[in-house]
């Protein structure tokens, strides 16, 4: 019996060496991350909404520095204050030869709150009130009041075929059944944490993949991410870590390319009257918060050497900050002044603001959430502690600090954002705009900060359809938030993708996505 | 109230007791170096302050023109990183006996805390016998089944991240071998003629548990606990490698274990390697301990 | 023997109880799921329309009964991260695990009888000694930190062997495994020999034990005043007397193991159960880590019943103390 298995198992072996190797055509990619779903309208988690691009195609997309640009829409403008005009594409067939029109939109946007998880894509169709079909390729959407960045919110509206129906499982799409899109590939197999495999559709409205078969392995594991490139398992993954990029840039069998990503890692200081955590001096706990000073957040600024952030805690791999997006995303200020480091300055500001001796503070961070935060976490806590601080560093893992972050907890924080749509409304609306639940903003300022000269020029600027007059508004509320220390922004987070050498071309995207199809052979 | 005196079993006086304990003990000399390890760690950790150049937990005294030295290379300070330094220019030296100190704590207590739980749900499960006794046992056995790891791994993160979360979680992954152990030899107790006469007089029975049963009870309790402080030590270390238990900047063996794991590739083994061989020197050496005190003290090894 | 039975099989579900309740309450604790997973630029409303969807604001004793129902049913909830039946979600990840365990009990077995035979054969030789101190070494060494030894020997330094993952898969007989493909046994023989040391250090003791005992038993005089080579004796008469023991407390490991291989299978980033249960912790996976709780609780009361049964059955004494 045993012998027996034994003998297969070699048997097996042996065919398994014999099998040939892959074909030049074909792609293999190892992914940090992959899609936990085919419903392209389950989550808006990042790696999902990249691995489904594949499949699907969205409403509008974006470029490299995530700027709009056509998808299944051609065109789009605004009618009048709460209309939106959507011109699509013509002669754009689904995998299964159904022509795309107007009622498959009209569809995905009616699907989405029907499925949708606890990620909820609902996120991106929170403006729409109505969807008016006018006919096969024209589409009127009515929004709930004015709504200058839908176009930013439907580069992640997936389209769908109507004929999917509203009761289709999440399982008939995971299966192929129902994964059907528009997108450069067809769907072929995927298990959950495992290989997503697509092939070409040769139909593709756009321009066709150089891939005929695509696969996109999951390996979660820096290390053995990096281990399957170098042993020619995978021909391309993302995600390198700061350490291996180090030793790869001296590898001449590897190319890299690295991208800033929209990834920042900002402070933030509660500016409560009452602080969550006490701030202590000598073991006391002082009157009032004092980050409400601005000399105390100044301070804090300046004492942050950003250089050493970048080249010697991040190995390279970051750009300093000045603000919350970075440069090229619609809302950068070009005013807004490069940090300085000025640790005499910084003290002079505590000791005016009546703190000379400094005081004692807690400072909670993400763990692991991005590359880097916690040991930027460390850094920065010895950085501040040049000035006298003591500081109470702590990283913790997203299910202890995000539930805790959420009921206000912690008297300064930091943890990476993204600015996933290119705008300065996603960012700022969230992390600066006074907490209005009623409107919208503030959902993420945690720190209970109010500036109503920031509120007016952000209000004005969202309710302003002109693009150069938002973008205006936009940089003058960046500038002020900035200049009162709102958040404290610190590095942009670099991405590094590796190679094979010679063997690819490929531009690397602030979104840190990994298309198949923007990956070409060389030469 | 009536003072009734129950004759308990003839005992030896503790000294002669513990001379002869020590003689069995010694006639293992790996036994005996092990001890002379733990009790070398325990200072040293415990006396770090004293002992090495820098206090890892004090940010102001690191140095990011030191991070990632290798052992051997003198830093900033002027002084030679025996062991190298970390991300954050942290001497691994300092900061391994300062994390060994973390994990000591931890391990004894959890070790205590464990020991004292166990002991009451074991007498009370051994004293009132029936369906409590019976409930009681049954959940024992049940946790006893199952790993340890998996119980500390599932109660920290229902806890959260920090030294108290991750020694309740210890005890109660652990807790049920010493009411296991304490169960078992005071069933065995209970049914021996001085624990019945004591319950057939007035006494009151927290006088009968831990007057009588307890010290019959303790010889084998302190075999378990010597074991369970290596595993608690362990267990934490697992736990913080796993990212469940102490966060980087509360440094323990584990958690440094695991900051240097992700420097495995790139070549900065020392990160990983040393607090690693600290660690299994720790645990393996308390293991040993406690097994010649087991053989010194199990009846069935006397002469 | 009926009487026995129902007790302790009421016993089991009075147990299975508290335990739900516990796991339940438990996770409970741990924060808001939503909170964990919902997107950045989510609104306060569709935060709270997310809550009601999962039911997340009724008290706990509804959720916690909504949940017993639904088990009742035979459904075990979904995943709030792949959004399939957590049954399926496990059953998808089960062979990997029974793959690793089968192969790691095999090393345990073939590595550590022999050895525990030739310590209890041989107690005072240089050796057995030497067996005995590894077997301390397998016991008591965490099992991550020989895991990262191994990565960074093998797949680091030598770079014989991946440093993780599991192989490439294809179908063997009926069913789809790894062991069917080098690629698969290159993936699976670390990860494979790391959960397999404690099993070893444990099977060396267990047959030494049971070797030393059984030298000194009357049939091994007997035989041995026969003259009968010692070669016959240990192999045509000891192991089958101490194998009894061995293969049952063997079979109880095997449930622990499954649940064990939780700290391996992160070390080497194996797709199996474990991995799953520290990636919805991780992620807050509430439907999983509750359903799955429940299912170890399930399968260890199992195991102690069938221990349970199987002794009262051989030894009627513990019948009448037990069955109280």
């Amino acid at each position: 019996m045993l012998k027996h298995a034994l003998q297969s198992g070699i048997a097996a072996i042996a065919l398994l060496a014999a099998a040939p190797s892959v074909m030049a055509q074909d792609l293999m990619i190892g992914l940090r991350a992959g899609p936990d779903s085919i419903d392209p309208h389950w989550s808006t988690l990042g790696s999902q909404a990249e691995a489904l691009r594949h499949v699907f195609d969205t409403l509008v997309d974006v470029d490299e520095t995530l700027q709009l640009k056509p998808g299944l829409a051609v065109s789009w403008t605004p009618l009048d204050n709460t209309t939106w005009e959507f011109k699509l594409r013509e002669g754009v067939t689904f995998h299964d030869g159904t022509p795309f029109t107007a009622e498959d939109v009209k569809f995905s946007i009616e699907r989405i709150p029907e499925v949708t998880g606890p990620m909820p894509m609902t996120l991106y169709t929170k403006y729409v009130d109505t969807v008016e079909v006018v006919d096969d390729f024209t589409l009127h959407i009515k929004t709930k009041g004015m709504a200058p960045s839908l176009p930013n919110d439907f580069t992640r509206l997936f389209v769908v075929p109507s004929e999917t129906g509203m009761d289709a499982r999440n399982e008939e799409f995971n299966s192929g059944e129902k994964a059907i899109g528009t997108g450069p590939y067809k769907f072929v197999s995927w298990q959950p944490k495992g290989d997503l495999v697509v092939e070409r559709y040769d139909d593709y409205w756009g321009e066709t993949s150089a891939w005929e078969k695509v696969t996109r392995r999951e390996i979660p594991d820096d290390a053995a991410r990096v281990a399957a490139l170098k042993s020619g398992q995978v021909d391309l993954i993302n995600y390198v870590p700061a350490t291996d990029y180090l030793s790869m840039q001296g590898d001449s069998s590897l190319d890299t390319f690295v991208s800033d990503s929209i990834y920042i890692l900002n402070i933030a200081p509660s500016v409560k009257d009452e602080e969550p955590q006490p701030i202590k001096v000598n073991g006391k706990e002082v009157e009032g918060n004092p980050l409400q000073d601005l000399r105390v957040r100044k301070a804090l600024d300046l004492a942050i050497n950003r250089d050493v952030l970048v080249n010697v805690v991040l190995e390279g791999l970051g750009t300093p900050a000045n603000q919350l997006m970075p440069e090229g995303f619609f809302g950068y200020s070009a005013n807004i002044p490069t940090p300085e480091y000025n640790i005499d300055e910084a003290k002079e500001l505590l000791t005016e603001a009546g703190y000379p001796d400094g005081f004692e503070i807690d400072f909670t961070c993400t763990n692991n959430r991005v590359p880097g935060d916690a040991v930027v976490c460390e850094a920065l806590a010895q950085m501040w502690s040049r000035l006298g601080l003591t500081v109470n560093a702590q990283a913790l893992n997203g299910t202890v600090y995000f539930p805790a972050a959420a009921r206000e907890e912690y008297t300064m924080t930091m943890s990476a954002w993204g600015t996933l749509t290119g705008e300065a409304a996603y960012t700022y609306g969230a992390l600066v705009h006074t907490k209005d639940a009623e409107k919208g903003f503030g959902n993420f300022n945690r720190s209970g900060y109010s500036n109503p000269e920031f509120d007016k020029l952000f209000g004005e600027g969202s309710q302003t359809l002109d693009e150069e007059g938002r973008r205006k508004l936009y940089e003058q509320a960046s500038e002020v938030a900035m200049e009162d220390r709102a958040l404290i922004p610190t590095v942009i987070l670099q991405s590094v993708w590796a190679a094979k050498a010679g063997e690819y071309e490929f531009t690397p995207r602030t979104d840190q996505e990994t298309r198949a199809y923007a990956i070409t052979p060389k030469g | 109230m009536v003072d009734v005196t129950v004759q308990t079993p003839p005992v030896e006086t503790r000294a002669v007791r513990l001379r002869h304990f020590w003689s069995d003990y010694r006639r293992s000399w790996v036994a005996v170096l092990a001890l002379a390890i733990i009790t070398t760690l325990v200072l040293a950790s415990f006396g770090a302050p004293f002992l090495v150049p820098q206090n890892p937990y004090d940010l102001a005294q690191l140095d990011w023109a030191d991070a990632f030295l290798r052992p051997g290379q003198t830093g900033s300070g002027g002084y030679v990183h025996l062991l190298g330094t970390d991300n954050a220019g942290r001497d691994m030296l300092s900061a391994i006996l300062y994390g060994l100190r973390t994990s000591f704590v931890i391990g004894i207590t959890a070790g205590i805390l464990a020991l004292i739980l166990g002991i009451s749900i074991g007498l009370t499960a051994a004293y009132f016998g029936g369906r409590i006794e019976a409930l009681l046992m049954r959940i024992v056995d049940l946790q006893l089944s199952m790993p340890a790891i998996l119980l500390a791994l599932v109660m920290a993160a229902m806890l959260g991240q920090g030294v108290p979360q991750i020694v309740l979680a210890l005890v109660v992954a652990q807790y049920a071998y010493f009411a296991r152990t304490t169960h078992g030899a005071a069933s065995v107790e209970r049914r021996k003629d001085y624990i019945e006469a004591a319950r057939s007089t007035p006494l009151p029975t927290r006088r009968i548990l831990f007057k009588h049963l307890l010290p019959n009870v303790l010889p084998p309790l302190i075999v378990v606990a010597t074991v369970q402080v290596a595993s608690a030590i362990s267990l934490e270390a697992t736990l913080s490698f796993l990212g469940v238990g102490l966060p980087l900047t509360e440094p323990s063996l584990g958690s440094l274990i695991s900051n240097g794991f992700k420097y495995i590739h790139a070549g900065r083994s020392w990160l990983s390697i040393y607090p690693g061989i600290f660690l299994m020197v720790t645990v393996v050496a308390i293991n040993l301990v406690g097994d010649q005190v087991r053989t010194v003290i199990d009846p069935r090894n006397s002469r | 023997m009926l009487g026995y039975l129902v007790g302790r099989l009421s016993q089991a579900v009075v147990v299975v109880f508290v335990m739900s309740v516990i796991v339940f309450v438990g996770v409970y604790a741990i924060g808001n799921p939503i909170d964990v997973m919902i997107d950045p630029g989510a609104t306060q409303e569709i935060r709270e329309n997310l809550i009601r969807q999962y039911g997340l604001d009724l008290p706990l004793w509804q959720q916690y009964f909504t949940f017993v129902g639904n088990v009742f049913q035979g459904d075990l909830g979904r995943s709030m991260v792949y959004n399939i039946s957590v049954t399926s979600l496990v059953f998808s990840r089960l062979p990997a695990t029974v793959e690793l365990v089968m192969v790691s009990v095999c090393i345990a077995t073939i590595i550590g009888i022999p050895a525990g035979l030739y310590a209890g054969y041989k107690p005072d030789s240089i050796a057995a000694k030497l067996i005995m101190a590894l077997s301390v070494l397998g016991f008591s060494v965490p099992t991550f930190w020989i895991g990262m030894l191994l990565i960074m020997g093998f797949a680091v330094n030598l770079g014989w062997l991946p440093s993780g993952g599991r192989g490439e898969v294809a179908q063997f007989l009926w069913f789809k495994t790894s062991l069917a493909t080098g690629d698969g046994w290159a993936h699976v023989i670390m990860p494979a020999v790391n959960l397999s040391l404690f099993k070893m250090g444990l099977m060396i003791r267990l047959t030494r034990a049971g070797m030393v005992e059984a030298m000194g038993a009357e049939y091994v005089r007997f035989a041995r005043a026969q003259g009968l080579p010692d070669r016959q004796i240990v192999f045509g008469h000891i192991l089958r007397n101490i194998s009894i023991p061995i293969i049952t407390v063997f079979g109880l490991e095997l449930g622990s193991t499954l649940a064990f291989a939780v700290v391996t299978e992160t070390v080497f980033n194996w797709p199996g159960v474990g991995k799953l249960i520290i990636d919805s912790i991780l992620q807050l996976d509430r439907p999983v880590m509750v359903s799955y709780l429940v299912m170890v609780v399930l399968l260890f009361v199992l195991i102690n019943l069938a221990v349970d049964l199987i002794y009262a059955r051989l030894d009627p004494r513990v019948r009448l103390k037990g069955g109280s």
